[in-house]
């Protein structure tokens, strides 16, 4: 059989074959299969969410479903979750969750609805399960199960002053190291900037304290037990309560990421540590989009580690109808929805629509996006979402990191003291089964 | 009709009055006494993080004396109640007798003096929170503008329980005074006019005949306070969330974390109940001392 008898005869009936049976499973796939039902999202009101109910309609359009969105701020949709979840009421069908905060304990509170099975037999074709983050799949999977699917991908980026930097003579730093001596340098230079800001709210510290434990080589758990107290653990203690201390603005133990994009935005700080989703907020208003920089989170002694979380879209385990809110999942996780939202500046969990010729376009048309961008793939590929210890009870174990780090900054102990305590009331909720 | 028919049409006439009224009178009990059952029997149970419940006696009260966090809270919440209270009720009566005696004083200027209670206190702590921001806030700049140096306000260990104070007090002293202010235009003026003739003073007036006359409103006013001052939530949680460290972690911002941010509902319950006798026993000393100041 020659080429060309070949391709007339086998392969092209099994291309054909393998391109109609897509297409037929994307036919088979119907949208409006549960028509007239109402599925109630609890939503946390932060850009991702905000971003994805602007196209409510459109969801309602293609599958003749009603969404209700329940919307609160952070803290306040936790409380609202704790109280239906408690009360296993089926008020809620989907519900934001991050799952390297809260994902142990929800998974072992039985809070999430296994969506291992859904995405793998109810998707339609253009879903591309496969297409997502695998590390923030991974980060969502608890024994086995797959509890969420992500929205975003974001984690602690620097961010700093181009202007500023250049007429203090800085360079733009790559280390840990680095961001002290420009801190330094930059005191020196203009005492009215306010040479570095990260977050010194208590429980908002663990977010940006961790990037910094895992970039100089540190570890929250040896053996078991909380290590905050070796010399890596009292080293990035010491780094980051110093910059705070040193060169932070005053009241940075109030401040986590509402404060710090206002201060930068309002341009009197030269660098700061935030999270990558923080990049509209600070850039809104357009005063900082020509002299802002980006990049990764600088090194330490152990390189890069970069801290890579996303939320996740979760189906309540109370929920009397799986399949209505798995469809909501997938419409608001899918490849489109995504592309629509990263055009809105919420970072895409899929390389693919990262390389989607109309974001890109829409990246290329800001030197700033460009970095922002850069700096998302190194998250992508080298994160980890580990914030905070990996136990269950991952929230309170976040009170003791902020309460040393505070105890630093406030100069009410020392590094050995404040590490010594911390240790202590973390192996005592590490030991809490 | 005979008296005894006439007592069985009044006794007809009661049973179908109460008949009517049971199932509201039934309903709000029920609203009053179903959540508070219920958080005497959560206060029993203990949760594991995950949420497994089992029952736990008196473990959750047992705890609370060994615990630190509970020990703090308390003496929080006892400093920014003693220092509202003080300053509400100083600042309240004073306010209310200019009010009372600056009879010009045009609607609109009044409806601002008292305008501030009228905010949420969600708002109210925002606003706040703005205002005293160390680095962009509008409070540093008038200090620095006076010469005089800046302050952290709410992020200083040593300085956020009278910073909060003061917030609260902006919020209420109004509210205060609008109630000293009821009782003042209710005192008898024949009192004043005897004093007048005797040739008492203005502040002979107010130390003789004013306050003595107005402590059963002020204690009225100080009643109310105390209830919300211990149940302080709102204002903290906005500004501080219990920070810097736990400075302004009052037993209300204890109880919450534990219960909505940490999972352990038992424990929160024990801790809220107690919060709860609290309130209780103050409101009953205060009811007490209206008592012995009526007159």
């Amino acid at each position: 059989m020659n080429a060309r008898m070949f391709a007339a005869r086998v392969a092209l009936p099994v291309v054909a074959a393998v391109a109609v049976s897509a297409q037929a499973r994307a036919a088979d796939f119907e949208w409006k299969k549960f028509q007239g039902k109402t599925v109630t999202f609890l939503a946390n009101n932060n850009p991702v969410a905000l971003a994805l109910v602007t196209y409510k309609a459109d969801f309602e359009k293609l599958t003749g479903m009603t969404l209700k969105v329940d919307g609160y701020q952070e803290q306040q949709m936790r409380q609202r979750l704790v109280t239906v979840m408690n009360a296993r009421s089926d008020e809620v069908d989907v519900f934001m969750t991050l799952p390297s905060r809260e994902g142990e304990q929800f998974a072992a509170a039985g809070w999430y609805a296994d969506l291992s099975a859904m995405s793998k037999n109810e998707v339609a074709t253009e879903y591309d399960v496969a297409g997502l983050s695998q590390a923030l799949l991974k980060a969502g999977t608890f024994n086995g199960k797959l509890t969420s699917m992500p929205m975003n991908i974001e984690g602690p980026i620097l961010y700093y002053r181009t202007d500023i930097l250049k007429r203090c003579g800085v360079e733009k730093p790559a280390t840990i190291k680095d961001v002290e001596a420009a801190a330094q340098k930059i005191k020196a230079c203009d005492p009215a900037i306010t040479p570095f800001v990260s977050r010194g709210l208590k429980p908002a510290i663990a977010y940006t304290f961790s990037n910094m434990l895992h970039n100089i080589g540190g570890s929250y758990m040896a053996n078991g037990k909380s290590n905050l107290c070796s010399a890596k653990g009292k080293e990035t203690l010491d780094t980051y309560s110093r910059l705070l201390r040193d060169y932070g603005p005053p009241g940075v133990v109030n401040y986590s990421f509402q404060q710090i994009s206002a201060l930068y935005r309002s341009g009197r700080v030269a660098m700061s540590f935030e999270s990558s989703n923080e990049l509209r907020t600070v850039l809104d208003g357009g005063e900082r989009l020509k002299d802002t920089g980006l990049a990764p989170f600088p090194a330490g002694e152990a390189g890069q580690v970069p801290t890579a979380i996303g939320w996740g879209m979760a189906v309540s385990a109370h929920s009397k109808q799986p399949s209505p809110a798995w469809y909501f999942v997938q419409w608001a996780t899918s490849p489109e929805i995504q592309k629509r939202m990263a055009l809105q500046g919420i970072a895409p969990p899929r390389p693919a629509v990262a390389n989607d010729p109309e974001y890109r376009k829409w990246i290329d048309a800001e030197p700033v996006r460009k970095e922002w961008q850069a700096a998302l793939d190194v998250l992508a590929t080298k994160g980890s979402s580990e914030v905070g210890y990996p136990i269950v009870a991952n929230p309170e174990s976040r009170e003791f990191i902020g309460q040393a780090v505070q105890d630093l900054i406030l100069k009410q102990k020392s590094v050995d003291q404040a590490c010594a305590d911390a240790d202590k009331a973390l192996d005592a909720l590490i030991a809490q089964k | 009709m005979s008296d005894a028919a006439a007592t069985l049409t009044q006794d007809r006439q009661r049973l179908e009055l109460s008949a009517l009224s049971a199932p509201a009178v039934i309903f709000t009990v029920a609203m009053i006494a179903f959540p508070v059952l219920y958080t005497i029997w959560l206060g029993f149970q203990s949760f594991s993080s995950t949420g497994r419940q089992s029952f736990a006696g008196l473990a959750n009260y047992s705890k609370l004396i060994s615990d630190y966090e509970f020990w703090h809270g308390l003496w929080v919440t006892i400093a920014l109640y003693v220092l509202s209270l003080v300053l509400q009720l100083v600042f309240g009566v004073w306010l209310a007798l200019v009010l009372f005696h600056a009879k010009r004083l045009p609607g609109i200027v009044r409806s601002m003096f008292i305008s501030p209670f009228m905010m949420p206190p969600v708002v109210a702590g925002m606003m706040w929170l703005v205002i005293l921001d160390p680095s962009l806030g509008a409070a540093n700049y008038i200090l620095q503008s006076l010469g005089l140096p800046p302050s952290e306000w709410l992020a200083s260990p040593t300085w956020v329980i009278p910073t909060v104070a003061l917030i609260d007090s902006w919020q209420w002293t109004p509210y205060v005074a609008l109630i000293v202010l009821g009782g003042l235009q209710s005192l008898p003026p024949s009192v004043y006019e005897a004093a007048q003739i005797d040739g008492a003073s203005a502040l002979k007036t107010f130390q003789r005949i004013t306050l003595p006359l107005l402590l059963p409103t002020i204690v009225t006013a100080a009643i109310l306070r105390s209830v919300d001052l211990l149940r302080f939530f709102d204002i903290i949680y906005i500004t501080t969330q219990g920070g810097p460290g736990n400075a302004s972690n009052t037993l209300n911002i204890y109880g919450f974390r534990v219960g909505f941010e940490f999972f352990n509902i038992g424990y929160a319950s024990a801790l809220m109940l107690t919060l709860t006798a609290i309130v209780f026993g103050a409101v009953l000393a205060f009811n007490r001392l209206r008592g012995a100041v009526a007159w």
